[in-house]
């Protein structure tokens, strides 16, 4: 029996004398954070360069250069330009074959709105990818915590019955461990949601963007059908 | 299908990087910023040993000795003060009786000698006794005051061995009753109590116990009247070895080679 009573209860002691399904638990968290993050940080730098690359192409699309000039150069450097632009490249491809003589003003339209279109999903469920995920995380992982805390206490409170007295140093550092589970649900969780709801309000701002855009297309599409 | 342009393979990298990054600086964070260290320091023993080691040289007694004792005052040598008298006498000499005159200056200066001598002599001795004595005091004043320290320094001592076995006593006795404390706990905790107990029956039981915690005798010492009651709880003692019992090194076994345990139903 050691006479001095040491509880070390720095953060690594606390995980490493975890038992091992809270130890399991703490794992899928910190996974579940690492992976959130890196979608958190890779969906902040497409938006942001979504954004950037549509506010280039409208300048562009406004500033009076022909449609042809335009579509010949997306076309080239199809491989880094924005959503804006593809739609257009796609609605405009779709225009430029369907024009002939004999063909429906109307039935061009159509067709150039259903190409446009197609793209534009595309384009969404891109911008949208993982944040699924992200919605996951945030609400699922503090009940992941919440059950690696019960368990933790759980324990510490089946291993309460074997001491001779019960005291509140018998059973604090076990709770505290467990604790540390439910913490790192709540650490991962919390940047999820605000990173969830962020994006999401981005999105939505963009796809209206998107929406108008085409919309103002097709005018100009239709006109010069005439 | 179509390479995508909102995402290169720099910017997953970073996003890697940066992920890594931030989960690093938090645990870091946690792990040397956030330490929830608590060191509880062992009230009893701590006490006990920081006391033994060095019963602390009692204090140098107040030193009384060298107090510069006013060093008897080696009395000035007595001046003979009646000197200028007789050169007043001389100087008028009348001529006429100057015999007369002579003789009795003579006899005159001869009993003012005396008289002088006498005085010094008287004068001597006062200070020699003077000085005698006041050696004397200041001899028995050394004495006492070396006699006083002694006392002092015997009885601070004294009281210092005293202290130290008080604390180390009382510290000794508080580990010996937190024992027993568990040891009663722990045994309480396998009694399963005989239903139809009447009033609250006290029973007492001396137990033999083996270095180990084991029991090796159980004896029935003062009977509660309520046999059930009595052999509940002897049933208790056996289950519950081994008791918990001091570590060896702490010497306090011979404590507890025989205990004295009473157990009432309801406490």
């Amino acid at each position: 029996m050691n006479p001095t009573v040491t509880h070390d209860m720095s953060v690594l002691s606390l995980v490493t004398g975890a038992s091992v399904l809270v130890q399991i638990v703490m794992l899928i968290l910190v996974l579940a954070s690492l992976l959130s993050w890196y979608h958190i940080f890779l969906k902040m730098f497409s938006l942001s360069r979504a954004a950037r690359l549509a506010d280039e192409f409208e300048r562009k699309f406004w500033s009076g250069t022909a449609l042809t000039d335009l579509y010949q150069r997306s076309v080239e450097k199809r491989h880094s330009v924005g959503s804006l632009e593809r739609i257009f490249e796609s609605g405009f491809r779709e225009f430029v074959k369907l024009r002939k003589p004999d063909m429906d003003v109307a039935n061009v339209m159509d067709g150039v709105r259903r190409a446009m279109r197609a793209t534009y999903q595309r384009e969404m469920d891109w911008l949208e990818s993982y944040l699924p995920f992200l919605a996951s995380v945030g609400s699922v992982s503090p009940y992941i915590g919440l059950f690696g805390t019960v368990w933790g206490i759980m324990n510490s409170f089946r291993s309460l019955a074997n001491v001779a007295q019960a005291t509140l140093g018998a059973v604090a550092p076990g709770i505290a461990e467990a604790l540390i589970a439910t913490a790192m649900g709540l650490f991962a969780a919390i940047p999820a949601v605000i990173a969830y709801n962020r994006f999401a309000g981005d999105i939505n701002r963009f796809s209206t963007r998107c929406e108008s855009f085409m919309a103002e297309f097709s005018n100009i599409l239709q006109r010069q059908a005439h | 299908m179509m390479a995508y342009a909102y995402e290169s393979p720099n910017e997953k990298a970073i996003s890697g990087a940066l992920t890594l990054v931030m989960h690093l600086m938090f645990f870091a964070l946690l792990v040397f910023g956030v330490s929830w260290q608590k060191r509880e320091a062992p009230p009893l023993v701590a006490e006990l040993w920081s006391n033994l080691p060095a019963p602390k040289p009692a204090p140098p007694p107040p030193t009384v000795e060298p107090k510069p004792v006013p060093k008897a005052e080696p009395m000035p040598p007595p001046k003979v003060e009646p000197k200028p008298v007789p050169k007043v006498e001389t100087k008028p000499p009348p001529k006429a009786d100057i015999a007369a005159e002579e003789k009795k200056e003579k006899e005159r200066k001869a009993k003012e000698k005396e008289l002088a001598e006498k005085k010094k002599r008287e004068e001597r001795e006062l200070a020699e006794k003077k000085k005698k004595e006041e050696q004397a005091r200041l001899a028995a004043l050394k004495q006492q005051q070396a006699k006083e320290a002694a006392e002092q320094l015997a009885r601070e001592q004294d009281e210092a061995l005293k202290k130290i076995a008080q604390s180390q006593a009382a510290a000794q006795a508080r580990l010996v009753d937190e024992y027993k404390r568990r040891i009663a706990d722990r045994i309480r905790r396998f009694i399963i109590e005989p239903p139809g107990l009447q009033g609250n029956p006290e029973v007492e039981f001396d137990v033999v116990v083996l270095p180990g915690g084991e029991v090796l005798d159980v004896r029935n010492r003062k009977a509660s009247g309520q046999a059930p009651w009595d052999s509940a709880v002897e049933r208790a003692i056996r289950r519950a070895q081994p008791l918990p019992l001091p570590p060896p090194e702490s010497g306090l076994m011979r404590e507890f080679r025989e205990l004295n345990l009473k157990f009432r139903p309801k406490e």
